[in-house]
C-alpha cells in the first residue's frame, strides 16, 4: 500500500491498544499538528484508524487577572486602606482612595466589589469597613492564586471571575487515535510512502506516474497576483442594455450624420428659426459651406408649415424663415434629426405604419460643462408610428421601457415642446433613493412636423440622456470621471459590470 | 424656461381665495404645469414653466389660470374697451426694419409697489420671450398725464403721438436713469441700457423714435424718456409696442392689457394710422378653430360625453359650440391673450390638461413591429467585444477636440496625407479652446487618457471604437464621418510586435486579410511603422509611438498603437 508520507508516519506512530492524541502523534512523527490532523482524517476515511473526540476546557487568566493574582484584588486593597485610615470607623471615601493608591478604572472596580462582597458599607460618601470581614479568606483571590498555580477551581467562582473579565475560558476538541484492525493489517502487509510533487508536468501525465504521486498542498486562501481583463466601457454597457430592451420591444435602430443641416436638425421639427435654442449660444455651427442637396419639395412644405401652419385652421409662426439658415450645417443638438430623416422617407424609403425606431447616439449642446452636463452626450431617442395613437399608448410604452431599469411609478407632467403636442416631462421613482426624478421628455409629434414629411398617421416620440440613466443606475456624481479624456482608469476598471 | 416671481399674497387677493395656504397653492400651480423652484428674498414664489403660456408671465395671468382651475371663471372673457381718444401716427420716415406699432391707453390704474413690480416684471419677461430680447417686439409704458397730444388737423378733437425714424444724431432727450440730454447715438454710447441694446439698431440708417407735441419721449426698442416714467402715482398709462411683426406685438400688448384689466383698469382703444390705412388697437378679436370630438377621444384614448368636453373647454378658459353633423365638431373660441394655439391639436391638449393626463390609464400599444440593430452598430459591437477579449479596456472619449491635441501634439500637420491629417471640421463659436473641432482620428484621445492616468497601474492597454470626421466639401454635409478602431499598449516592454499581434488576431476574427507594408507616419518611429492594409486596401497605421509624442504626453514608457477604419472589417 502506498500512502502519502505524513499518513505513513502517523500510521506507524499510532497504536491499536492505546489512544494517542494529535499532539502526541505530532511530537512522535515530528510533524505539524495541522498536518497530522489532515493525515488522521484521511486515514479515518480509508478505515485505517478510528478517532474519538472529547471536549476539554482550559482556563486562562487575563492580564488583569494575572495582576490581581500577584498584588491583591482592588476591593481588598480598599478594605485594608479603610481599616488603616479610620481604625475601624467610617471614613470619607476620597481619603480612603488616596490611601489605597488605587487609580483609574480600578477605583470603580474596588467600590462595586467592596459592598458586594461584604467588606463594608458605602453611605453618603463615607466608607464603613466591616471589622469582621476577612480578606485572607477571599474566595476570588484564592481562586486566582490557584489558577495562576495551574490548579483547577470551583465552577461558581470561575463564573464570577469570568464576569469580572479576569479569566477567559477556551473549549477545544481533543482527538484521540487508535489503529483499526484494517490499519493493523495494512501495517503488517507493509506501507510505503508515496512521492510528493509540486507541479503537474506533461511528463507525469504521459508516463502515467501521476497515479503514484501526491501533490503538495497549497495555501489556497492566500491572495493571488492581480489579474485584469479588459471590459466594455460602462456607458457602452448601459447603451447596450438600452438597445437590447428597445429591440426587444420591436424598435429598429436608426443611423445618420452627426454634422447635419439645420433643416434636418430644427426646421423639420417645427422649431421657429428665431427660437432661443437656435441662436449661436446653444448651437455648434460648423465653419463649412451650406448643404446643397435637400429635396426642394420638402423644403417648400416645411417652409409653408412654418409660415402658414398646417391644415385649414392652422397658423404659422410669426417668425421669419430663411432657407440659407435651414441649409447651414451644425453638429446635431438632438438625434431627432435622424427621426426626421427616417420619417421623411429619406433614409430607408417611405414608411408605412406601424413602425418603431430608436437610436442611442451622440448629440452636441453648447451648454455649460459641469459634473452633470457635457458638451456632447448620448441621447436615447425613440418613436412609434401608427394609426390613431393616444396619450395612453405613449404612457404604456414608457412604463414598459423604464420598468426594465427598475424605474417605476412614472408620472406625466404636461409640458411644452415646439415639436410635440401633447408633450410630457417624465418623472419616475429612483430605484434606490425613492425620490421623484426627471427621466425624459416626450410627446406626440405635431401635425406641423409630420404632414410636411408626408406622414399622415400619428407618431409619438421621446428622448432621454443616456448619461442620466447611467448616473441614476450607478450613482456617479461627476460624469466627467467616466466619459472623456479626463476619465479615471481605476474607476473604469473597478466599476461593477452591468448585469 | 421662463421663471416668474409671484407674491403668494397677491395670488390670494387676485384669485379671491384669501384662505389658501402656500402649500395648497404650490400643489395647484404644479397641476397647471408651473413648477415651484424656490422663494425670493422678499418671499415671492419662483415659478418655472414651459414657454407656451406666456399669458402666465405675471401674477395676474397666473391668478387667472388658477381661477379657471378652481372653477371660479369659465369660458372666454374679453375686457370692454372705450372708444379711442389717442392716435398713433406712423410716419413715412419710420425705419423700414421696424415698421410696426401697436398699443393702448389704460385708465384708472391703481399701482401700489407690488402692482408696479409685477408690471415691470411682465414687461421684462415678455421682452425676453416673445420679444426675442426686444428684437422682435419692445414695450414702452408711459404716464399718460405727462404726454401732450398734438392735435391732428383731420381730427381736431383727438390727441396723437408719432412713431417715426430720426438721424442718430438728431433730437436729444433725457433717458430713464439719466440726467443728460442725449441724442439716440449718444444714448447707445453712454447709457448702460443703451450699450446693452445698441446692436439692435446700430445697423439702421434712421433710429426708431416716438414724439408727442413736446418732443422726443421714447427711443424704442432701447429706452424710454424720463419725462413719462411710470410711478405708483400714475393713474392713466399709454402703452406702445414697436417691432418687426404686427401679430407678435399685438399679442404682447394683449397680455399687458389683460394683466392691467385684472387690477380694475379700463382699457381704451387707440387708432394706429399707417400709410395704407387706420386700424384700431388693441386687437381683442376672438379667434376660432375647429376640432372633432373623435380626434379628442383618439388622442386621449378615452370616450367622453359632449357636455363633458364642452365643460373641459370652458374650464380651460375657452368656449366651445358643438356642431352636430356626420361627426361632432366643436367650434372653439380662443381668447386674445393666448399665443400658443397654432393648431386644433393645441386645444385637445387643453382638454387633456383640464381632464388630468395623470387620470389616464396607461396601455401598451397593440402594434406589432420587428426590432433590430443597425448593421453598423452590430459590427461596432462585435469588434468591441473582440477588443475586450484581447484584453483592452474599452474607452469612450469626446468627439470634439482642439487642433493642438489633434495635430500638433501628435506632430501631424493639418492637411497632410497621413492618418489624422485631414482638414478640420471646425466649430464657428467654440465653447472653449479645448473643443474647437471634431477629431480626425482617435489616437490623440487615447494618448490624452494615458497622459491623465500616469498614476494608475500599468500595463495600460486601451482601445476605442469611435467617431471621427474631417472636412470634405464633396460630401452633402461637407463633413466626411467615419468610425475608427484604435488601440494603445502602454507597458514597459511594449513593441511593434505587441500591436501587430493583436491587430492580426482581430483581423482573423473577421476573416480579413492583413498586410503591413512599411510606411512613415510622424507620430510613429521610422522603421517601426506599417500601413494597415486590409483586404488589399490601406485603411490605417500600426507602429511604436515616437518618443517625442510619448515625452510630450508626460509618459515614461513605450507605447505601441494602431488605428484603422472600422468599415474594413465589415
Amino acid at each position: 500500500m502506498r500512502l502519502p508520507e505524513s499518513q505513513v508516519a502517523v500510521l506507524n506512530a499510532a497504536s491499536a491498544t492505546d489512544e494517542r492524541t494529535i499532539a502526541q502523534l505530532a511530537e512522535a512523527t515530528d510533524q505539524k499538528p495541522e498536518t497530522v490532523t489532515g493525515a488522521v482524517f484521511d486515514l479515518r476515511d480509508e478505515g485505517l484508524v478510528s478517532v474519538t473526540e472529547t471536549t476539554a476546557e482550559s482556563v486562562e487568566l487575563t492580564d488583569e487577572g494575572v495582576q490581581y493574582a500577584e498584588e491583591d484584588l482592588p476591593e481588598v486593597r480598599l478594605y485594608r486602606a479603610a481599616l488603616d485610615v479610620g481604625d475601624g470607623d467610617a471614613v470619607p471615601m476620597g481619603q480612603v482612595i488616596g490611601a489605597s493608591s488605587l487609580g483609574g478604572p480600578q477605583v470603580d472596580i474596588a467600590l462595586s466589589n467592596f459592598a458586594r462582597k461584604g467588606y463594608g458599607t458605602i453611605d453618603s460618601g463615607e466608607l464603613a469597613p466591616d471589622a469582621d470581614a476577612d480578606p485572607d479568606a477571599d474566595e476570588e483571590a484564592a481562586a486566582l492564586a490557584a489558577l495562576a498555580a495551574g490548579e483547577s477551581v470551583d465552577a461558581d467562582v470561575l463564573d464570577q471571575l469570568e464576569s469580572r473579565q479576569l479569566v477567559v475560558r477556551h473549549e477545544r476538541t481533543i482527538r484521540a487515535v487508535t489503529l483499526t484492525d484494517e490499519g493493523v493489517t495494512a501495517l503488517m502487509e507493509g506501507v510505503e510512502a508515496a512521492e510528493t510533487v509540486d507541479r503537474l508536468t506533461p511528463e507525469l501525465l504521459t508516463s502515467g506516474e501521476w497515479e503514484d504521486v501526491e501533490f503538495t498542498e497549497y495555501n489556497v486562501e492566500a491572495d493571488a497576483p492581480e489579474a485584469r481583463g479588459g471590459k466594455k466601457h460602462i456607458l457602452r454597457q448601459t447603451a447596450d442594455r438600452v438597445k437590447d430592451v428597445l429591440t426587444g420591444m420591436g424598435f429598429a435602430e436608426m443611423e445618420g450624420p452627426h454634422a447635419d443641416a439645420d433643416f434636418w436638425i430644427n426646421d423639420c421639427l417645427f422649431m421657429p428659426q428665431d427660437h432661443p435654442a437656435r441662436t449661436h449660444w446653444d448651437r455648434f455651427a460648423l465653419d463649412v459651406p451650406p448643404m446643397e442637396d435637400i429635396p426642394e419639395d420638402l423644403i417648400d412644405r416645411v417652409r409653408d408649415a412654418h409660415l402658414n401652419g398646417v391644415g385649414e385652421d392652422g397658423d404659422g409662426y410669426h417668425s421669419p424663415w430663411s432657407e440659407d439658415f435651414a441649409r447651414a450645417i451644425a453638429l446635431r443638438g438632438h438625434t431627432t434629426s435622424l427621426s426626421m430623416r427616417y420619417l421623411s422617407g429619406h433614409e430607408v424609403g417611405e414608411l408605412e405604419p406601424p413602425q418603431r425606431y430608436f437610436s442611442v447616439e451622440k448629440v452636441y449642446r453648447n451648454d455649460t460643462l459641469d459634473p452633470t452636463h457635457l458638451l456632447e452626450f448620448y441621447q436615447i431617442e425613440g418613436w412609434v408610428m401608427a394609426e390613431d395613437l393616444s396619450v395612453r399608448d405613449l404612457m404604456g410604452t414608457f412604463e414598459e421601457f423604464y420598468s426594465h431599469f427598475g424605474i417605476t411609478d412614472i408620472q406625466f407632467k404636461p409640458h411644452y415642446n415646439p415639436y410635440t403636442e401633447p408633450s410630457f416631462e417624465l418623472f419616475g421613482r429612483h430605484p434606490e433613493t425613492g425620490e421623484l426624478i426627471e427621466i425624459g421628455n416626450s410627446g406626440m409629434f405635431r401635425e406641423e412636423v409630420l404632414r410636411p414629411l408626408g406622414v399622415e398617421c400619428d407618431v409619438m416620440a421621446w428622448g432621454l440622456a443616456l448619461e442620466r440613466l447611467l448616473m441614476l443606475m450607478y450613482g456617479f456624481d461627476d460624469i466627467r470621471d467616466v466619459h472623456g479624456t479626463l476619465c479615471d482608469l481605476d474607476l473604469l476598471r473597478e466599476t461593477e459590470v452591468l448585469k | 424656461m421662463p421663471v416668474v416671481d409671484v407674491q403668494p399674497d397677491e395670488l390670494r387677493r387676485l384669485t379671491g381665495h384669501e384662505d389658501k395656504s402656500d402649500e395648497e397653492f404650490k400643489d395647484d400651480l404644479f397641476a397647471l404645469g408651473l413648477e415651484f423652484e424656490g422663494v425670493t428674498d422678499d418671499g415671492a414664489f419662483q415659478l418655472e414653466f414651459g414657454p407656451d403660456r406666456l399669458d402666465r408671465l405675471s401674477v395676474e395671468g397666473v391668478a387667472r389660470s388658477l381661477r379657471y382651475q378652481y372653477g371660479d371663471a369659465r369660458g372666454v372673457s374679453v375686457p370692454n374697451t372705450n372708444d379711442p381718444d389717442w392716435t398713433f401716427v406712423v410716419d413715412d420716415d419710420v425705419p423700414e426694419e421696424r415698421p410696426y406699432v401697436t398699443g393702448a391707453v389704460v385708465r384708472g390704474v391703481d399701482l401700489d409697489d407690488a402692482a408696479l413690480d409685477s408690471l415691470i416684471q411682465l414687461q421684462e419677461k415678455l421682452h425676453a420671450t416673445m420679444g426675442r430680447k426686444r428684437a422682435k417686439g419692445a414695450i414702452g409704458i408711459h404716464d399718460l398725464t405727462m404726454l401732450k397730444g398734438d392735435v391732428l388737423s383731420e381730427n381736431a378733437s383727438g390727441n396723437s403721438i408719432t412713431y417715426t425714424g430720426i438721424e442718430p444724431d438728431g433730437d436729444t432727450f433725457v433717458a430713464l436713469d439719466s440726467n443728460d440730454e442725449l441724442t439716440p447715438a449718444e444714448v447707445l454710447e453712454q447709457h448702460d441700457t443703451g450699450r446693452k441694446y445698441a446692436d439692435l439698431v446700430s445697423e439702421y440708417d434712421r433710429y426708431p423714435a416716438i414724439y408727442d407735441e413736446i418732443g422726443l419721449f421714447s427711443f424704442p426698442p432701447v429706452i424710454n424718456g424720463r419725462r413719462t416714467e411710470v410711478s405708483t402715482d400714475s393713474r392713466d398709462l399709454l402703452v406702445e409696442l414697436t417691432g418687426t411683426d404686427q401679430w407678435t406685438i399685438d399679442r404682447m400688448c394683449n397680455i399687458i392689457c389683460y394683466a392691467l384689466a385684472a387690477r380694475g383698469a379700463t382699457i381704451e382703444d387707440v387708432e394706429v394710422q399707417y400709410g395704407g390705412g387706420t386700424v384700431v388697437k388693441p386687437d381683442f378679436e376672438v379667434e376660432t378653430k375647429h376640432v372633432s370630438h373623435d380626434r379628442i377621444e383618439t388622442v386621449l384614448g378615452v370616450e367622453l360625453e359632449m357636455d363633458e368636453v364642452i365643460d373641459l373647454f370652458e374650464r380651460s378658459g375657452l368656449d366651445a359650440d358643438a356642431e352636430l353633423g356626420e361627426e361632432t365638431v366643436y367650434e372653439v373660441s380662443i381668447p386674445p391673450y393666448r399665443v400658443d394655439v397654432l393648431h386644433p391639436l393645441d386645444l385637445v391638449d387643453d382638454v387633456g390638461r383640464a381632464y388630468g393626463f395623470n387620470e389616464l390609464e396607461p396601455r401598451y400599444p397593440d402594434v406589432g413591429t420587428v426590432g433590430q440593430r443597425h448593421e453598423r452598430s452590430r459590427l461596432e459591437d462585435a469588434v468591441r467585444t473582440s477588443l475586450v477579449g484581447l484584453g483592452f479596456e474599452d474607452l469612450l472619449n469626446f468627439h470634439m477636440i482642439s487642433e493642438e491635441e489633434n495635430y500638433e501634439r501628435m506632430d501631424v500637420e493639418v492637411g497632410s496625407e497621413y492618418l489624422g491629417g485631414g482638414e478640420p471640421a471646425s466649430i464657428t463659436e467654440p465653447y472653449s479652446e479645448d473643443y474647437t473641432m471634431l477629431r480626425t482620428w482617435v489616437l490623440p484621445s487615447l494618448t490624452m487618457v494615458l497622459e491623465n492616468n500616469t498614476h494608475r497601474a500599468y500595463p495600460q492597454d486601451l482601445a476605442e471604437i469611435g467617431h471621427v470626421a474631417h472636412r470634405d466639401d464633396g460630401e452633402n454635409t461637407r463633413v466626411a464621418e467615419a468610425r475608427h478602431v484604435a488601440a494603445v499598449l502602454a507597458r514597459h516592454d511594449a513593441t511593434y510586435e505587441d500591436a501587430k499581434a493583436r491587430l492580426a488576431a482581430l483581423c482573423r476574427d473577421y476573416d480579413a486579410e492583413l498586410e503591413t507594408p512599411a510606411t512613415e507616419h510622424p507620430s510613429f518611429i521610422d522603421g517601426r511603422t506599417a500601413a494597415v492594409v486590409i483586404d488589399g486596401e490601406e485603411v490605417g497605421v500600426v507602429g511604436e509611438l515616437h518618443p517625442k509624442v510619448i515625452v510630450d504626453h508626460d509618459l515614461e514608457l513605450p507605447v505601441a498603437a494602431f488605428e484603422f477604419d472600422l468599415s474594413a472589417l465589415a
